[in-house]
């Protein structure tokens, strides 16, 4: 993992490492290439990806509408809003 | 040199469903900002999605009526990035394995028929909305639109001009009104179309330099984009005015002029990847067909049908066809009525006067085709005068209701008691010598006023024609 | 009344829940979580909440924030025999690395028969709501509780077939054993010792590519988390950092003050797993060596009933000892959705719905050790 990468990483994430965090973090990455060796070790030619351990599907409901919050209850901890709206610095397009 | 224009678009078309895709929160436009929200929507943990089945419904359809291949497994995935009106930080949306692939729509404009390949159809959840408020300089956010469901429909970059893509628009928003997936509804943001697009000379087989232009709802306003965007690709070009880049740009369609976006949303990557708490769809043999069966005809075959089979003319035809409730209505009447010209009449002048005075579009026609049909044959029977039926019509756009019953009821039933009539039809000429003198010296209007007189007298519960006749003897009598 | 604990991932809308972090501290949910709902019904008193590690993924809790309520330890409040049983998320083995330390049971169910509505969300596929409880029979009785359909989980089996795995009984007869390396090998070996005595057949076997399943389960519970914990950015709802001039800097100090480091760590990983340039190669790859891993399972429980494996690699640990290292011992059971059950320092597997089982072969075990 070279620290180009990591600084992306962390701009995608919208976080910000302090130097000695990024080490402990490179640190980490190049432990998990055992975990890549180990991956790999294993023949997947033929083996479909499994992303759910239970095989059930189509799980679906009625278009029902209902209404079971408030507008107050939700906004009780936000950190900021505005005659109902929540609120963020402008947002530049 | 000569250039090509090359044009894929990709459409948002916001589904007509009561509830949004994955909770249960009301989907309808409008509202006061943030009531239609829960902890799910407004991207609190906890919560899990439940695909909403009517959704899949509407998918499938929207896949059919695009002659797409529908894919009998179908799952959701989710999309990361951060921007305030993305709650949960992520959008479920469908990159694997989308509901619908590989369709075709068919465009006519002036340059002849063509037909425009379909990519895929997708279904996913919609962003909120934001407001930017000047006076404390900070973005507002509403999150009622959140999770509203909405397919979107990928084409191939088949198009080459505005024109095009104005048909192909027209003709998505037609079939798709007319499935009842989406009113469609520009304005109101229920339709709405990113345009890639690219310029390259004419004849060569290389794309040129793309940029997409996000969240256009206007048609008018997607011409003006073209147009500019066209020209603006070509001057690069040609005389080296700018480099382009892939990118996406906004249309100030005030200015006239698109800008390059800085949105954090342009940047990064979206990570796509299988929600772990959506399990596939799997669209059986039964629920496949059911929805088949479903579909409407395209509106074109309804219209032939209707001028060969039924004798409508070609303007009638036009009218009816232009709405998928005018249809409904029209072909519920006629199942009662069996006369195809009344009941295109009762819809076309009737039910469209009534629909102008509420300022309501024929797609929120609402009454029952069969009723109208049953007013339409007490009319023709004679049961109730024509002016009493216009009361009716206006009633049942108020209520369901059985014409015969509310007819009845209000004591609109037309009466052939002649020895009624004749003592009206005597006591007006007698009230007004001057009319009959009139008409008898050959003022046919005289007469009118003295029928209108009795009509009224009548409550308008008379045969039209009964009444003319008893009257023109009296006056002779006289 | 019987009182349960819950840990700080299960919401509740009387007191608040911060899943260990800082980022939602004092953050109070809006609606109590199905296993809440179902405990009050049944007549249990919840008792109060427990402190996690920041979004559970830690070795035995050692992340939690500072400044939280770390007074009552898992462990610690159930040596108070007030306290009948604690339900925990488990994402990535905690409790049950805590159980196994100090002499508790803790039974992570079959994936899918206890409701995760109400769960702060981490890892989806594989987390699972536990009990631990001082004896085995406490944790059937609240598991038999907490089990069954939820129509607000859409990954849920079917009403019958959760509670039918809860209340499984059939006797394991025949165990293999898992080498695995271990410092608490004398609790294996004692284990087994009380086995041969219950009559009950034991074979060693390879770990074979259950051995690999940290590997698979450390990137797919990454990218998981990754995805989310981006929905805490200071806009709705928990921290927000008083440091900021523009949108961009109000994501990224509420974030970077209020995440661990080990949470970072976690999210940049997971982030790496799902780029575009390494999808392929890393997420799809660990979901294919998940399904390799569930085949294993399979080809043991065709002539097994259950599996013995260690649950930690010593007994306490240092600051040097990893979660994604020692999860070794708890990913097999994460990753592959199946029921395993904590018990004398060690740990059951069992194949999907045999919970009460491995419950009541536990229970057996503890009557040995008396």
């Amino acid at each position: 993992m070279e620290k180009d990468t990591l600084l992306l990483l962390e701009k995608v994430n919208q976080l910000s490492l302090s130097e000695s965090e990024r080490d402990t973090v490179l640190g980490f990455f190049e432990k998990r290439e055992c975990d890549m060796e180990k991956l790999n070790a294993i023949d997947t030619e033929n083996v479909e990806r499994m992303v759910h351990v239970l095989p059930i599907n189509t799980v679906v409901r009625e278009d029902v509408a209902k209404k079971l919050f408030t507008r107050d209850d939700l906004q009780k901890g936000a950190p900021e809003t505005m005659d109902g709206f929540w609120q963020v610095p402008r947002v530049v397009e | 040199m000569k250039f090509e224009t090359v044009i894929g678009l990709e459409v948002h078309v916001e589904m007509a469903t009561k509830s949004k895709i994955f909770c249960s929160c009301s989907a309808e436009f409008g509202g006061e900002q943030n009531d239609h929200v829960c902890p799910a929507c407004c991207g609190m943990p906890g919560m899990l999605p439940i695909v909403n089945k009517k959704v899949v419904d509407l998918g499938m359809t929207a896949g059919m009526m695009l002659n797409c291949h529908i894919n009998r497994t179908t799952t959701f995935d989710k999309k990361s990035y951060y921007y305030p009106d993305l709650p949960a930080a992520y959008q479920t949306t469908q990159w694997f394995a989308p509901v619908a692939v590989n369709g075709t729509v068919e465009i006519e404009t002036a340059n002849g028929k063509k037909s425009v390949r379909i990519k895929q159809i997708h279904m996913e959840e919609d962003a909120g909305k934001l407001v930017h408020d000047d006076w404390t300089g900070t973005s507002l956010v509403d999150f009622n639109r959140t999770s509203v469901p909405l397919i979107e429909i990928v084409s191939q970059p088949d198009l080459s001009s505005a024109e095009e893509v104005v048909a192909y628009l027209e003709r998505l928003r037609s079939l798709l009104r007319f499935a009842k997936v989406s009113d469609c509804r520009m304005e109101q943001g229920s339709m709405r179309c990113d345009v890639n697009l690219s310029v390259r000379p004419e004849g060569s087989d290389k794309l040129g330099v793309r940029t997409e232009m996000k969240n256009m709802n206007s048609l008018s306003a997607i011409v003006r984009a073209i147009e500019y965007e066209t020209a603006r690709h070509i001057d690069a070009i040609e005389n080296g005015t700018e480099e382009l880049v892939q990118e996406t740009r906004r249309w100030d369609d005030v200015k006239g002029k698109s800008f390059a976006m800085r949105s954090k949303e342009t940047a990064g990557d979206y990570r796509y990847f299988p929600d772990p708490n959506i399990m596939p769809v799997v669209i059986d043999d039964a629920w496949y067909d059911a929805i088949k069966a479903s579909l409407p005809e395209f509106p074109e075959v309804k219209k032939a049908r209707y001028t060969t089979e039924l004798g409508l003319g070609d303007y009638d035809a036009d009218i009816l066809t232009g709405s998928r409730a005018l249809c409904d209505c029209f072909e519920g009447a006629l199942a009662v009525c069996g006369n195809a010209k009344e009941a295109a009449n009762w819809l076309i002048s009737d039910c469209m006067n009534v629909l102008n005075k509420k300022q309501l579009t024929a797609d929120q026609l609402t009454i029952d085709g069969k009723a109208l049909g049953e007013l339409i044959v007490l009319v023709s029977d004679g049961k109730v005068g024509r002016g009493n039926a216009k009361k009716i019509l206006e009633a049942m756009f108020e209520q369901e209701l059985s014409p015969a019953k509310y007819a009845e009821e209000n004591g609109f039933i037309v009466s052939n008691d002649t020895g009624l009539i004749e003592k009206t039809v005597r006591e007006a000429i007698a009230a007004d010598q001057k009319a009959v003198a009139d008409f008898k010296g050959g003022k046919e209007k005289a007469l009118m006023a003295l029928f209108g007189k009795c009509m009224k007298q009548l409550k308008g519960n008379c045969d039209p024609q009964l009444l003319r006749t008893m009257l023109i003897d009296e006056i002779n009598k006289a | 009344m019987k009182k349960i604990m819950l840990d700080q991932m299960i919401l509740t809308d009387c007191c608040p829940t911060n899943a260990g972090s800082k980022m939602l501290d004092g953050y109070t949910g809006l609606f109590n979580a199905t296993v809440v709902e179902k405990l009050k019904e049944a007549g249990y008193e919840i008792a109060g909440k427990l402190p996690v590690g920041e979004f559970a993924i830690d070795l035995v809790g050692e992340s939690c924030f500072a400044g939280a309520d770390k007074a009552s330890a898992a462990a610690k409040t159930l040596e108070n025999d007030t306290v009948m049983a604690h339900i925990a998320l488990d994402v990535n083995g905690a409790p049950r690395r805590v159980a196994a330390q100090n002499g508790l049971v803790f039974a992570k169910p079959t994936y899918g028969t206890v409701s995760r509505f109400g769960m702060i969300p981490v890892a989806c596929s594989g987390e699972c709501v536990g009990v631990m409880a001082r004896n085995a029979a406490d944790c059937r009785e609240v598991l038999c509780t907490i089990v069954g359909k939820d129509e607000k989980d859409g990954t849920m089996h079917t009403d019958e077939v959760c509670k039918n795995a809860a209340a499984a009984a059939a006797p394991v007869k025949k165990v293999a054993v898992l080498k695995m390396p271990t410092d608490a090998n004398d609790k294996i070996e004692a284990t087994k010792a009380k086995m041969a005595a219950n009559g009950i057949e034991i074979c060693e076997i390879d770990a074979g590519v259950i051995a690999s399943a940290n590997a698979a389960w450390n990137m797919l519970m990454c990218a998981e988390l990754c995805n989310n914990v981006s929905r805490y950015d200071g806009v709705k709802y928990g921290y927000r950092t008083k440091n900021y001039k523009n949108l961009d800097e109000l994501y990224t100090n509420s974030r970077t003050e209020a995440f661990g480091l080990t949470l970072k760590t976690a999210i940049l990983y997971g982030s790496d797993v799902l780029s575009t340039k390494n999808y392929m190669a890393k997420y799809d790859k660990a979901m294919r060596v998940r399904r390799v891993i569930v085949e294993a399972f399979a080809g043991i429980f065709a002539d097994f009933d259950a599996v013995l494996l260690p649950a930690v690699s010593k007994m306490a640990y240092t600051e040097k000892d990893s979660a994604f290292e020692e999860n070794a011992y708890t990913a097999p059971a994460s990753v592959t959705g199946l029921p395993a059950v904590v018990t004398n320092g060690v740990q059951l597997i069992g194949p999907a719905f045999s919970d009460g089982a491995l419950l009541a072969l536990a229970e057996a075990l503890e009557k040995e050790g008396k």
